[in-house]
């Protein structure tokens, strides 16, 4: 019975309580509706962006067996190689202004300033448009012999034939193409020192048999490191052919160079 | 100091390599000429900037009158289209561009038209088709279209009978030459098949049909269950695992004799059969001791031998299809499914996968990936979408390659490696769908019924 007074006690006190709590409850539910109309517009922008603590760590395969679309700029000004053509500023002829008297001493730095600007207003030495055709300067491309060039889809830079026949650059560019794509796509850039951010260019060589299988890979000039100079050979490694060599090409076998560039970005 | 030296060191010796190399160039040269073809030398690099080569594809012209051109060219013209926007190396240029006047022969080219923007080309396939009497003639050529002096890649002749299926067969036929010359030396996929589970009929039975879904076809008529067929890597046998009067068994199917070959019964549940590269040996899962293990058994059904020896299921195996060497499959003695990596002889295991639910390994035929189905999430509260995922071996990297919701089970890779076919039911029910192996132009090859476990034909 006692235990019935206390409960009704309690019953009393709450009153006033559940009135509060009500009121706030009441309130709250709609601070939050209020919220979900007004809100919408704000957030969403980043939703689903993860940085949990929990995400996984998400670490792409750089290269799945597809022509990967690996665009290095072969600008002169972007790479610190030294580009496909040696530019020098042209020399500008002097002009000297007919009615210009010299005058000693005096107004001698008058005369400087009107040329200062002259030499202001001088163009810019333009990176200079890599034509197909050029020479690789200073990178070991061929300088002497017969050169033929190939323009082929949009790749700019060292491709140049020499020796033999010569012709086969020219006549089966789209062979050329094949090569430089598989060799792309077999090289795996995980597999070279993460420490290093850039290197020198290593170059190869090897042949290509009749049956398009590469022979004979040797590494021509080191980069200086290790990793970077394995994985290009094994890059190579990694091809079985190239394809047969075109049916109506003479030669028992082609010889390539091959360069990597190294840029870690 | 010393870094400073090597510098200084390097420098002189390129100058003076740059001094004489002219010389020794001449002399090289001289030398050389002298000896014709001795040796030709290439010289390119890498980081080039690789696209995939552009490529148009004007269609076919009717080399006669005969009134079955229309439809022949028709179907030879899609055909031939859609194998090379599929083979995943070309960027085929879309038709609108193409400059008018129809193209049959060589003398019709016009380089510059083609060459320029908008076609932009660089290569250039074209030909004739003409139908007289019983026979359909195909002229094909393939042009390189910066290459004015000598542009021909290719020319091809095939003759066929002039039906539907012979212009489609001709087409893939033209499509593959295309892209072995063009790819690499891999040979194209428009000529392979798929084999899968269908139960369009019922029952779960076999079923083939032509990589891009045409030509659909059942090919066993078990009358009761058939999963898991997978071919043998001559392409003239399926074996799959069917419920038979003694359980789940291993059947062998030749695709020859259309009928099924003898192969021994093991007892127990054998299933998930895969092929060694070679073709001399099957791995599959056997319950005939209790746990299903992993066995590998010669092709002829001889010599079977247990590889795994764990507490726990192991299933579904698959052979590094480059070497034969290993064996990738999945167990459950750590609890829930991972994929575990091993020699073919069972040797040196270890585990692949950390975490959630992964199943359904497949080789890719370079070796040097890892396809398989992956709930990286599993259990009460996760998301658990099952997708397909790509590892790298050698790093043990991987890449999500379907990301579209719904359950995507059984990758299998085509013989090129550049494509993969999976089982997903994103659309509602489970269908076959194929994709470039980036995970790229995800399309469905299946519609009606349910289509399920797919496999590529190995060539």
């Amino acid at each position: 019975m006692e235990s019935h007074t206390e409960i009704f006690f309690e019953h009393e006190r709450w009153g006033c309580n559940l009135a509060w709590s009500v009121g706030l409850h009441v309130l709250v539910a709609g601070c939050i509706v209020g919220y979900a109309i007004v809100a919408p517009a704000s957030r969403g922008s980043d939703w689903g962006a993860g940085g949990g603590g929990d995400a996984m760590g998400v670490t792409l395969v750089s290269n799945v067996p597809l022509p990967a679309s690996q665009t290095q700029t072969q600008n002169v000004l972007a790479n610190e190689s030294k580009g496909l053509s040696q530019s020098h500023p042209k020399p500008q002829p002097e002009v000297k202004e007919p009615e210009a008297i010299p005058i000693p001493d005096k107004n001698a730095k008058k005369k400087t300033k009107p040329e200062s600007s002259a030499t202001k207003r001088k163009p810019e030495p333009q990176p200079v448009e890599e034509a197909n055709n050029i020479v690789p300067f200073g990178q070991g491309g061929p300088v002497s012999g017969p050169y033929g060039t190939f323009s082929v889809g949009g790749a700019k830079g060292g491709f140049g034939v020499t020796g033999g026949g010569g012709d086969f650059g020219n006549k089966y560019a789209w062979y050329v193409k094949v090569i430089q794509q598989k060799v792309s796509e077999n090289w795996l850039k995980y597999e070279i020192d993460p420490r290093i951010s850039a290197a020198n260019r290593v170059y190869l060589t090897f042949d290509v048999a009749r049956d398009g299988s590469p022979r004979n890979v040797q590494i021509e000039q080191s980069s200086g490191v290790p990793s970077l100079d394995q994985s290009a050979v094994r890059a190579l490694q990694r091809i079985d052919t190239f394809g047969p060599l075109p049916s109506d090409y003479a030669g028992n076998k082609v010889s390539v160079e091959f360069w990597f560039d190294y840029n870690r970005k | 100091m010393k870094f400073l030296l090597f510098t200084n060191d390097h420098s002189t010796q390129l100058r003076t390599w740059v001094l004489i190399r002219p010389i020794i160039f001449a002399l090289i040269f001289v030398s050389v000429v002298s000896s014709a073809f001795a040796q030709d030398w290439v010289r390119t690099g890498t980081g080039l900037g690789i696209e995939k080569v552009r490529i148009a594809v004007p269609d076919f012209k009717a080399a006669t009158q005969d009134p079955k051109n229309t439809d022949l060219l028709r179907v030879f013209n899609d055909t031939l289209f859609s194998d090379l926007d599929n083979a995943g190396i070309f960027d085929v240029v879309s038709k609108s561009f193409y400059p008018l006047g129809p193209i049959g022969a060589p003398a019709d080219v016009k380089f510059e038209a083609w060459s320029s923007p908008p076609p932009n080309a660089a290569m250039l396939a074209f030909g004739n088709l003409g139908v007289s009497g019983n026979n359909m003639t195909v002229q094909g050529w393939l042009y390189d279209m910066k290459n004015v002096g000598s542009p021909q890649v290719l020319g091809k002749q095939y003759g066929d009978a002039p039906t539907a299926e012979g212009a489609r067969l001709t087409a893939h036929k033209f499509a593959d030459e295309i892209i072995f010359r063009l790819g690499g030396g891999i040979q194209g996929i428009a000529e392979s098949k798929i084999v899968f589970v269908s139960s369009r009929t019922g029952k779960k039975e076999i079923w083939e049909m032509d990589y891009d879904g045409n030509n659909q076809h059942q090919v066993t008529h078990l009358g009761s269950i058939a999963l898991s067929p997978r071919f043998s890597p001559d392409d003239s046998r399926v074996a799959l695992s069917s419920l038979t009067q003694s359980g789940w068994e291993i059947l062998m199917y030749s695709l020859e004799l259309d009928r099924v070959v003898s192969f021994p019964r093991f007892g127990g549940s054998n299933l998930s059969p895969a092929w060694s590269p070679d073709g001399t040996k099957l791995a599959f899962s056997s319950s005939r001791t209790g746990d299903p293990e992993i066995y590998v058994v010669d092709s002829s059904g001889g010599n079977l031998k247990r590889i795994t020896s764990f507490k726990g299921p192991d299933v579904s195996p698959t052979w590094n299809r480059k070497t034969g060497g290993q064996i990738a499959w999945v167990s459950g003695r750590s609890g829930l499914p991972q994929i575990y990596m091993s020699e073919a002889d069972g040797t040196n295991a270890q585990r692949i996968t950390e975490e959630g639910y992964a199943v359904s390994p497949s080789w890719s035929p370079n070796g040097q990936f890892l396809a398989f189905s992956w709930i990286r999430r599993y259990g009460p509260g996760a998301p658990g979408a099952e997708d397909i995922y790509l590892m790298d071996i050698a790093s043990k990297q991987w890449v999500q390659l379907t990301h579209d919701g719904g359950r995507n089970d059984f990758p299998t890779w085509s013989p090129d490696g550049r494509h993969i076919v999976f089982q997903s039911n994103r659309s509602g029910t489970e269908q076959i769908w194929t994709m470039l192996a980036d995970g790229t132009a995800q399309k469905p090859v299946t519609a009606s019924g349910r289509n399920s476990q797919p496999n590529w034909s190995w060539k």
